[in-house]
């Protein structure tokens, strides 16, 4: 199904609830339900025609017989008078006769002339006469058979078939109505449903997107009804109390190991700066203490590096809408004399007018994260480029640079916890640097590619 | 200054008191929020010194009790949470500054200097021209001169140089700068700070004889005219 979030236009709002389950499912057995109830008439139709096909022909059958056996018994005077009798017995809508002389003639019969058909004896003839129909006439279907008669005359014996002919159009028109009325039903009801879904749909995903990006506070929107949808919505929401009470419990724990460790760090801190105080600078002593509080700084470092790993993992961070342009530019300003005092070139292009929704403390830290890592691996007189582009509500910000890069078959593991490739051990950091980077990424709902720069590491995150 | 020192931890607690005490400070300390509260209510208090998480009274309950009494001395918070919302958190609550456990009694140090300076000279915000010996910035026309010859700066070396000025005759430290200039809260690896530091001395001090911007070993830097 897709995403309700992302339909902007009427015309995309339209596509959306064709792509939707119910009305799918609606066009399925709206045309299912027409091809029925076509067959249903179309059988109905066929039965119809051959009971009263049969009986019409049956009887011009019989009249047939009827008429060869008393051509043979009587004169043909008296043979004209019988087919005038008959003739005028019968109203043209019934049965019909026409007597014919060699030249074809009409000689007896409520036919006016005889057809332009050319049929052998016994074959069954189609044929249309003109007949009265309040002032005007109109065109009639008839059924007939012919037989020869003697001295080259001929008779014509038939029925009027045209009521029959009605009937059956009529049942054809409305056997196309009826099909086009159940898929019109059918689609209509579709649409309908469709956007119903859609709408419940496009509630539950503003809710989900509003949840993925850490706001456990959110619950699905549901309804006073036990539908399905309903029904999922609440499961989902017991699911998120859940994991609400679970990211809290977390938080809680990091929260008092944060506290157990900073706090004897601080003592400890305090002890070693107390201590150091009371000796004079250079002595032997003063050293050891110095020492103790830069190991003292370092721990600091590495535990200030993995709470915030921690703490954008556990994803309860407070969002606000960041400007990703204006922080990139600001993080390049501040690095670049860092890269220049080496030699390195820090060049860049921001597209302005990227947001993303987040936290800009832990985007500035990432991206210091990415541009210390550039400087450090970057060779004097090295290049390091740092782009943002893409769209201003899905940007890409990338950061290039021309060092040793890592191995493809690295790239992977160096975004785990704590991973220093043995090429990189020949220098400072805690090797917590890209961790935080993939978590701070992963945190924003963005995706971290490493890549070859040809030579160099390219960094990619895609938001 | 009078500082209230509200900590728990006895040891961080002793040491604080008695840095505070060596820089010419008159120091009272709680070891409960409680405590704390009682006396910041009662006593002329200049500044107060809270940690975060206190038995009886939490330190950012401590520091809402304080403002909505309309207590308006500087606080500065310490906390041994300390992320990104933590700070937030407060800040909002009604702490002036905020400070990561484990610290430097220098940064602290720097830090209660800004904020002591920030609560006697209120007004020291709204002036447009800041001048210190011969060197002046104004603040509307964005011009900066020393000796009345013009000293071209960029738009973040100005704001480097008006924060250093605002704070002129104090240590700031690095974290200052890099939160008070570029709004950024984290331990950069590189020495960034430094960097423009010396790109900003070179631009006012280069070419006279008596150095403004002075290193201050171990813990910053510092705008002053002397020695």
């Amino acid at each position: 199904m897709r995403v309700a979030g992302r339909i902007d236009g009427p015309d995309q709002r339209f596509l959306g609830v064709l792509d939707t389950s119910p009305f799918r499912i609606a066009v399925v057995f709206s045309i299912a339900f027409a091809c029925g109830a076509a067959a249903l008439l179309l059988g109905v139709d066929y039965a119809v025609s051959r009971v009263v096909d049969g009986s019409t022909d049956n009887l011009i059958e019989a009249e047939v017989q009827g008429l060869r056996e008393q051509v043979l018994v009587l004169s043909r005077a008296d043979f004209i008078e019988l087919i005038e009798q008959r003739s005028q017995d019968q109203d043209v809508r019934g049965a019909v006769y026409l007597m014919v002389d060699p030249q074809l003639r009409p000689v007896a019969g409520n036919v006016p002339m005889w057809p332009k058909i050319d049929a052998s004896e016994g074959k069954w003839i189609q044929f249309k006469v003109s007949v009265p129909f309040g002032d005007t006439t109109r065109q009639h279907e008839m059924r007939a058979q012919r037989f020869p008669l003697p001295g080259k005359y001929q008779m014509l014996v038939g029925h009027d078939v045209q009521e029959r002919q009605d009937v059956k159009n009529l049942m054809m028109r409305g056997l196309i109505a009826a099909v086009l009325l159940t898929l019109m039903i059918g689609m209509g009801g579709g649409i309908w449903m469709g956007r119903r879904i859609l709408a419940q749909a496009g509630a539950i995903s503003a809710v989900a997107t509003q949840i993925m990006r850490g706001d456990l506070s959110q619950r699905l929107p549901v309804r006073d009804a036990d539908d399905e949808i309903n029904t999922l919505a609440r499961e989902i929401n017991s699911m998120l109390d859940k994991i609400e009470q679970l990211t809290l419990g977390m938080r809680t724990v990091l929260d008092s190991a944060a506290h157990d460790l900073r706090t004897p760090l601080n003592r400890l801190q305090a002890t070693a700066e107390g201590a150091m105080d009371q000796l004079a600078p250079g002595s032997a002593e003063r050293r050891v203490l110095e020492r103790v509080t830069s190991e003292v700084d370092r721990m600091r470092g590495t535990l200030d590096a993995l709470l915030r790993i921690a703490l954008a993992e556990t994803g309860t961070v407070a969002r606000e809408q960041v400007d990703l342009s204006a922080l990139v530019a600001s993080m390049v300003e501040l690095y670049a004399p860092v890269g220049e005092e080496r030699g390195i070139a820090l060049e860049s292009a921001v597209a302005p007018g990227a947001y993303v929704q987040g936290s800009r403390q832990l985007l500035a830290q990432a991206l210091a994260n990415l541009l210390d890592n550039a400087i450090k691996f970057t060779p004097d007189g090295g290049r390091i480029r740092v782009l943002l582009r893409g769209s201003s509500t899905e940007p890409e910000v990338v950061v290039e640079d021309n060092g040793p890069g890592i191995p493809a078959d690295k790239r992977e593991i160096v975004l785990g916890r704590r991973v220093r490739l043995d090429e990189a051990r020949k220098f400072p950091g805690s090797g917590l640097g890209l961790s935080l980077v993939a978590a701070v990424t992963k945190l924003h709902g963005a995706r971290l590619v490493l890549d070859d720069a040809q030579p160099g590491l390219r960094v990619s995150l895609k938001f | 200054m009078h500082i209230l020192i509200v900590e728990d931890d006895e040891v961080a607690r002793d040491y604080l008191a008695k840095a505070l005490r060596e820089v010419g400070h008159a120091v009272d300390v709680a070891s409960n929020g409680l405590e704390g509260l009682q006396m910041a209510s009662s006593m002329a208090i200049d500044l107060a010194i809270v940690d975060r998480m206190l038995p009886k009274l939490d330190g950012l309950a401590l520091v809402q009790s304080l403002r909505a009494t309309g207590r308006k001395m500087p606080v500065l918070i310490l906390s041994a949470l300390g992320d990104v919302d933590d700070r937030i958190t407060g800040l909002r609550a009604g702490g002036d500054d905020y400070l990561t456990k484990p610290y430097h009694m220098s940064e602290l140090l720097a830090r209660i200097d800004a904020l002591a300076r920030r609560g006697e000279s209120g007004s020291g915000e709204t002036n447009t021209r800041l001048r210190l010996a011969d060197l002046e910035l104004d603040r509307m026309t964005r011009r900066v001169t020393r000796n009345g010859k013009k000293i071209e700066l960029t738009a973040r070396e100005f704001q480097l140089l008006e924060f250093m000025m605002r704070h002129s005759g104090q240590v700031v430290t690095r974290t200052m700068l890099l939160e008070g200039v570029w709004d950024y809260h984290f331990d950069p690896q590189t020495n960034v700070i430094d960097v423009h530091i010396s790109r900003l001395r070179q631009a006012i001090d280069k070419d006279f004889d008596k150095p403004l911007l002075h290193t201050v070993r171990g813990a910053g830097y510092s705008l002053r005219e002397d020695e």
